[in-house]
């Protein structure tokens, strides 16, 4: 449904975007992971016909970003990182703007205008004006806007940068509802946690580069040389940890009162050999798992916190 | 301490005058008047003319206004954006939250927003120091003529730094300052150069500076109250404007929207969905966006204007219908300060207020975007200025010797309607231009001086110091409304013997009709200089438009720039 092919933007010599790549299916909801200024702004602007690349392509739903954005426009919702809105306006009449710049049809406003308004649950502020709302209520008013042609493909920019803890929970159960509704939706977000629930596939950019992309459990898999052991024994503790500690492929072995934690490199067969050979010593194996990455972990091991 | 170490004075005039861009314009400033000394000089080349006090009198004339000028129209660029800035940029809440007393903050923004101007007016010293050499001008005139232009400049950088402080929006503030200097500055002027030297001298010395200072110590006031306690703070200084509570407590003019004349430039807003068809930027711009941030700005142009008009239309239309062109003139100059206000914005603010990437990713083509801001634009500024017509047509009915050429009312009414047209496109295209709604206002006001008040201050500096005949100079003012208004021959002089005489005498040539121009290639056809301006502007504006639509479409909407 989207397509990014060796897209390069430059501004003289800083380099924005560097050679990117990148494909999302039809139904996937895709986040969008990456330091401020890393790019993933500028990847979006692009994909939304809001930027000229420098060289490269870009395909949402087969039609070219660059040779004819106005199809690109018909069947994108876009919601930008910052925006405003205008003032002295009330929250149906923005609805309304929108709509006609999307030439719906007066007779399917109406019905189309209150749906939306329900959906985001903004009903009760049907008649407040814009600039008064509540930031929160203003991100919603935004994604509300995207939604009024019922694009079958979402590009939004941060949308939850700035809530409240319940506007975030909130904006995240929308997000929610969405996919449920078959929408594509490509999502950047500094907060990933927020992501991780929902994402069935990421992509993380540093320094105009795409590091990783793909489920989060390929991931996952591609950085097996991380794992993270951890074992409660009932007793000797010690003595588990100088048996983990001399076995090949452990780095790192540290124990605190009856848990171990050990950082590993190897093949799930490696980690079913150290089991027996911890039930083997008869140290009294309580639990013993892999810690799974976090995507918060996977993102500093493959950024390196290079951009701040 | 409220001029040393005034962090607001340290920060504005490092930023203001540490740009090669300060230098290089008080460079072309100074090069400009020293150019105009030089071809002015009676010596010349070849050193064979006499020197005439009269010229130096007339360079020290020209020299005088065109500072005074100046002054009148770049204080209040400089001077009301300054705490309006703050707002836009949202550093206001943090400049006020500091330790900084109002006073501090005040007089930072005065110094920073006037050093460059007074810097500039000094830099001209030399020059007319150079015209005293010449002879026939007094020191104390050319004291008297700085001690001015210094008052004016203190005078209106304060007034516009108030009505900085009382709107939201610079170009609010920049229009409603304009209209309050524009009586001042005529008043000032019409002191300045009364014949009555005694009378001249008193005023300018012992009347005008304690007024000033008055003036000022109640501008402060105001200006420091306004700050200590400012209302337009909270929720980032942007509420909500109620209209209905804004009209129970206005004074004076009250803008109704369901009333005529009112409703033709704000109609009401709309209580249904907007019907197919629609231009929704055009609704927008109209029904919106005009009030979006109080009436308060065009209820003070409205009322300053009308109140304006009055004593215009009483000595220009009624005690003196033959300058009926002059009142013309107050009604462009209206519309040449008003105008771009309505146009200069309406691309920025889309970007300022981080709207237009929202606009762009719709549907709207950029030919759409952009007639629906004209039409905006130019329906409201048109209305406004129409608004003072009514003063003409009362004359018209009344005054004898107008209504016997009464078709020249539509001559006139056809140049305020083609200066509207250009005011708005100008400003549109400039907006399209620039990034900044400041800049584009700014380039708009530089544009309308070049092209409406240049040739007028051209012709007269070339009239004083050549002998190119006036209908070849009337040529160079075609771009000017204000000489088109003037070369309208709208009144009928009542019948008398000399010119009886002087038209059945056959040989008493004609002199040449400074009003007419001589076509080129015609054998002697000449045409009114108010027929040559109807004439060029429609093409010209069809190239403003364009300008306009290909740097949009450009910068904004083929992908090009990030908004």
């Amino acid at each position: 449904m989207i397509e990014v092919i060796h897209f390069t933007k430059r501004y003289g010599d800083f380099i924005a975007v560097d050679d990117l790549n990148l494909s999302i299916g039809r139904g996937e909801v895709f986040g969008f992971i990456g330091p401020n200024g890393a790019g993933k702004s500028t990847t979006i602007r692009f994909l939304a016909t809001l930027l000229r690349p420098t060289s490269g392509e870009g395909r949402v739903a087969g039609h070219s970003v660059v040779t004819d954005p106005m199809a690109v426009r018909r069947v994108i919702g876009f919601m930008p990182d910052d925006f405003g809105v205008y003032d002295g306006m009330k929250v149906w009449e923005f609805l309304d703007f929108f709509a006609v710049a999307y030439e719906i049809p007066r007779v399917q406003r109406k019905q189309i205008i209150g749906q939306v308004l329900e959906l985001l649950d903004l009903t009760h502020k049907r008649d407040d004006y814009v600039n008064g709302l509540s930031k929160g209520m203003k991100q919603r008013l935004c994604l509300a806007k995207t939604l009024v042609h019922d694009p079958p493909v979402l590009i939004l920019d941060e949308p939850a940068s700035g809530l409240d803890p319940r506007a975030r929970l909130e904006m995240k159960a929308l997000l929610n509802e969405l996919r449920g509704m078959g929408k594509t939706i490509l999502v950047s977000s500094h907060i990933l946690s927020e992501l991780a629930d929902f994402c069935t596939s990421i992509g993380i950019i540093e320094r105009g580069k795409l590091l990783a992309s793909g489920s989060i459990q390929e991931i996952q898999k591609r950085l097996r040389s991380h794992r993270v052991l951890r074992v409660r024994v009932l007793e000797a503790p010690e003595r588990a940890a100088e048996l983990l500690r001399a076995e090949e492929g452990i780095r790192s072995v540290e124990h605190y009162d009856h848990t171990i934690t050990a950082e590993f490199e190897g093949e799930d067969a490696d980690l079913s050999r150290l089991l027996n050979l911890l039930i083997g010593a008869g140290v009294g194996v309580l639990s013993f798992s892999e810690e799974p990455l976090s995507l918060e972990e996977a993102f500093m091991m493959i950024t390196k916190g290079i951009v701040n | 301490m409220i001029f040393r170490d005034n962090p607001v004075l340290s920060r504005e005039l490092l930023v203001n005058l540490r740009s090669p861009r300060a230098f290089v314009l008080q460079l072309l400033y100074v090069s400009f008047l020293g150019l105009m000394v030089y071809f002015a000089w009676p010596a010349g080349a070849a050193g064979a003319k006499q020197v005439s006090a009269g010229a130096a009198t007339r360079l020290f004339d020209l020299f005088f206004l065109g500072q005074f000028f100046l002054v009148a129209l770049v204080a209040p660029t400089f001077a009301s954006g300054s705490i309006t800035g703050e707002k836009e940029r949202k550093t206001y809440e943090m400049l006020l939250a500091s330790p900084l007393d109002p006073s501090r903050i005040l007089v930072g923004k005065l110094l920073s927003s006037l050093t460059y101007l007074v810097i500039l007016i000094i830099s001209t010293l030399p020059l007319m120091i150079l015209c005293f050499l010449l002879g026939g001008i007094l020191l104390s005139e050319i004291g008297r003529a700085y001690l001015l232009l210094i008052l004016a400049a203190g005078t209106f950088g304060l007034l516009s730094i108030a009505c900085s402080s009382y709107f939201r929006r610079t170009s609010s503030a920049l229009v409603v300052s304009y209209l309050i200097i524009l009586p001042l500055a005529v008043a000032c002027i019409w002191i300045t150069r009364t014949d009555n030297m005694l009378f001249r001298d008193f005023v300018s010395m012992s009347v005008l500076p304690p007024w000033c200072l008055a003036i000022w110590t109640v501008l402060v006031i105001l200006i420091n109250r306004r700050l200590l306690r400012p209302p337009d703070v909270g929720s980032e200084g942007r509420d909500v404007v109620d209209e209905d509570q804004e009209m129970k407590y206005a004074i004076g003019v009250v803008i109704d929207r369901d009333l005529f004349p009112d409703k033709l430039f704000a109609p009401a807003k709309r209580l249904e969905l907007m019907p197919d068809g629609t231009n929704p930027v055009l609704d927008k711009e109209l029904r919106s966006e005009i009030f979006s941030q109080g009436t308060l700005m065009l209820r003070v142009v409205i009322q300053v204007s009308m109140l304006l008009s009055i004593p215009l239309m009483a000595a220009l239309l009624f005690l003196k219908p033959q300058n009926s062109g002059y009142y013309v003139c107050y009604v462009l100059t209206f519309n040449m300060l008003v105008g771009p206000v309505f146009s200069s914005g309406s691309i920025t603010q889309e970007r300022e207020r981080q709207t237009l990437a929202l606009l762009l990713t719709t549907l709207l083509t950029p030919g759409r975007i952009i007639i629906a801001k004209l039409a905006a634009a130019l329906r409201v500024s048109t209305v406004l200025t129409l608004l003072l017509c009514e003063q003409l047509l009362l004359a018209y009915g009344l005054i004898q010797e107008l209504r016997d050429r009464f078709w020249f009312l539509f001559v006139y009414l056809a140049i305020i309607l083609m200066t509207c047209l250009v005011t708005t496109t100008i400003g549109l295209m400039c907006s399209s231009l620039s990034r900044k709604t400041s800049v584009a206002m700014v380039m708009t006001y530089l544009v309308l001086l070049v092209l409406f008040a240049g040739p007028v201050g051209l012709v007269r500096f070339l009239e004083g110091f050549t002998n190119i005949r006036e209908d070849r100079l009337a040529a160079l003012t075609i771009t000017s409304p204000f000489s088109a208004a003037l070369s309208v021959p709208a009144y009928r002089a009542p019948f008398t013997l000399a010119a009886t005489s002087a038209a059945t005498n056959p040989s008493m040539l004609p002199p040449p009709d400074p009003n007419w121009i001589q076509l080129p290639f015609t054998n002697g056809w000449s045409v009114p200089v108010w027929l040559v301006f109807l004439a060029i502007y429609p093409p010209l504006c069809l190239g403003f438009f364009g300008i306009t639509y290909v740097a949009f479409w450009l910068r904004w909407w083929k992908a090009g720039g990030s908004a």
